[in-house]
């Protein structure tokens, strides 16, 4: 790790120069939301919008990907046309998604499609400006150390450029200029007062102390049958939550031809069909079985398996529910005892 | 290939006749959908028709007149399986949207008067599932041309057609668009299945429904939340009994039942 300076209008220079690597992606508006898009320029970038629809998720493992193409002598995996792509503006609770997805995809079982985007794919991280849905601050993932190649934060004169990888520094040695090494006292100044101000920031009553220990006790709660009577089972939250990772998969097969591909898109639990076994038997059958197990995975489980929550407090389950059921108001719902309005 | 090739039938009944026009408007695929079946039956393709035993019927349109009920029985009684296809079929389609009503006389003196009709006794247009049993729905207003396709390459080759069950949302989520249920305006994306691409709020316009009722939905919980937002109980009904044919008037009615009660 090394964090290095560079003024605030070398910014545009830079991301024309590295360019050369691969495309170049970063937040632009979609009506008054914002999603990840290819750019030509900074000048397309929206760098104050808080959350995409979709987080970057998308780029590691599309909604829907053909896996490999098969006939009767076998079958050839799709790696060759994934493309390099650099990542700006990337926030810090969104890196911790990606982290947990490398936990999934890249530890115990390697998963090839996944691994090829990751390594073609490098992440560029900007600080950000929570809003009244931002919960990062529950879940510590407010500031990130890892997972990215290189980190901006917005001291506004100044970037401070953390170093996150040797990818990351090949990229600085592109305009090798455009950074400084010298830091001084009042870097370290601005740096603690931007820390400051962004926990002063946060607005969402949300408290997730102790939540592993609030759902084992509420495994048999009526809360559970109360916010089943109000999701829509659309599953729009496993689409848009960062570490949300289940799929399903298909063949489809040529017509009149023996070969055809293997193809996977985004499931979720949340729908019926997803636990729907063969022999027609569903081991959960009832929504209110299947929102417990979503927020149990989240808040419970994940905890129990990998020492944090499967939460990074990016506030999307918040922004895309539209009967208002989402990490806040369940955990809020459990502790309080009822379903608020 | 030395698998048999399948015996197809396509009918229509009360409907516009727009999903045989789909499968005919496969145009790249048509060649091989000839080779690899063999087509009994398709009075909109061709006038050389047979009518025998069939390994699957096609079935387009819901069922509005006495002799068309005669005719599907017919056909079902010959068919080894029975596809609905659109949302008529498998639904009842827009000229379902009543059912529940008891509005059926009333509605035919509208629009016939006394006048003496030629064809067999007419009744309120429903499902095929109300008279047969149905083996498969391939819903959609059109169908898509893929889900179609992607259904028959199955049958053909000896395996289960895989159709997505989930609602419209999970594909207008791929397409990254805002939600406009969640903006505060009706949208009928929970309610209906998915297969569409969600095309029509990738266009920033509400989901009509018109691939009808998905599986698993949550019609009060929608209907509460538009009542919330400020929307009439009749307007929020009407659009939901728009294409979701007998399965959502069932939904409706039960409605109705809770209100009262509370």
């Amino acid at each position: 790790m090394m964090i290095l300076k560079m003024k605030k209008e070398d910014l545009s220079t830079f991301l024309d120069s590295i360019r050369e690597w691969g495309e170049l992606w970063g937040p632009v508006k979609k009506g008054d939301k914002c999603t990840y898009a290819k750019v030509d320029s900074l000048s397309q970038m929206d760098l104050k919008a808080t959350r995409t629809i979709i987080p970057p998720k998308k780029f590691l493992y599309p909604p829907r990907f053909t896996m490999f193409d098969y006939d009767e002598e076998g079958y050839v995996e799709r790696l060759g046309d994934v493309p390099k792509r650099i990542l700006f503006g990337i926030h810090p609770c969104d890196l911790h998604g990606v982290l947990i997805m490398d936990k999934l995809f890249l530890e115990k079982y390697n998963d090839p499609y996944y691994r090829e985007r990751r390594e073609k794919t490098l992440f560029l991280g900007h600080s950000c400006i929570p809003d009244d849905k931002c919960m990062c601050f529950a879940t510590n993932t407010d500031f990130i150390a890892e997972g990215f190649d290189l980190f901006f934060t917005d001291l506004k004169m100044f970037y401070l450029v953390w170093v996150g990888s040797t990818k990351g520094h090949d990229l600085v040695r592109m305009r090798p200029e455009l950074f400084s090494r010298e830091l001084d006292k009042n870097d370290i100044l601005n740096y603690t007062e931007y820390r400051k101000w962004k926990n002063a920031q946060f607005k969402a009553q949300v408290d997730f102390t102790g939540m592993p220990d609030i759902f084992e006790l509420a495994y048999t709660s009526p809360i559970w049958d109360q916010l089943a009577e109000k999701c829509l089972s659309c599953g729009q939250c496993s689409m848009v939550c960062p570490t949300c990772n289940c799929y399903n998969v298909t063949d489809e097969v040529e017509l009149g031809a023996l070969e055809g591909t293997r193809d996977r898109f985004w499931d979720s639990c949340m729908f019926r069909e997803y636990s729907l076994v063969a022999g027609g038997s569903n081991f959960r059958d009832k929504r209110a079985d299947r929102l417990r197990l979503w927020y149990t995975h989240k808040l419970q489980a994940f905890i129990g398996e990998f020492g944090k929550p499967a939460c990074v407090g990016c506030g999307r389950c918040v922004s895309t529910c539209p009967v208002d059921i989402n990490v806040v108001t369940v955990s809020n719902a459990l502790k309080e005892l009822e379903v608020g309005k | 290939m030395t698998r048999h090739s399948p015996k197809i039938g396509v009918y229509g009944f009360t409907g516009c006749a727009g999903d045989q026009l789909m499968i005919l408007n496969c145009e790249d695929q048509l060649v091989d959908l000839f080779g690899a079946t063999e087509i009994r039956s398709f009075v909109m393709a061709k006038s050389d028709n047979h009518e025998g035993e069939l390994d699957v019927a096609f079935i387009e349109g819901s069922i509005s007149t006495e002799e068309q009920l005669k005719r599907l029985k017919e056909i079902r009684e010959r068919s080894k399986v029975m596809i609905a296809i659109g949302t008529c079929a498998c639904h009842g389609g827009p000229q379902s949207m009543k059912l529940g009503e008891n509005k059926f006389d009333e509605m035919y003196k509208k629009v016939y008067g006394n006048a003496k009709i030629a064809i067999s006794k007419a009744f309120e247009a429903q499902p095929i599932d109300a008279f047969v049993k149905v083996d498969m729905y391939i819903p959609g207003c059109p169908i898509d041309k893929a889900e179609f396709l992607g259904a028959v390459t199955k049958l053909v080759a000896g395996r289960h057609p895989y159709l997505l069950k989930a609602p419209v949302c999970l594909e207008c989520r791929w397409k990254e668009n805002p939600c406009i249920l969640y903006s505060g305006k009706f949208c009928g994306g929970p309610l209906t299945k998915a297969g569409c691409g969600a095309i029509c709020p990738s266009m920033n316009l509400p989901c009509v429904g018109c691939w009808g009722p998905t599986d698993d939905l949550n019609a009060s919980s929608e209907y509460n939340l538009l009542k919330e937002k400020g929307y009439r109980s009749e307007e929020i009904i009407q659009k939901m009994k728009k294409f979701g044919g007998a399965k959502m008037a069932k939904l409706v009615a039960e409605f109705d039942k809770k209100e009262a009660k509370a």
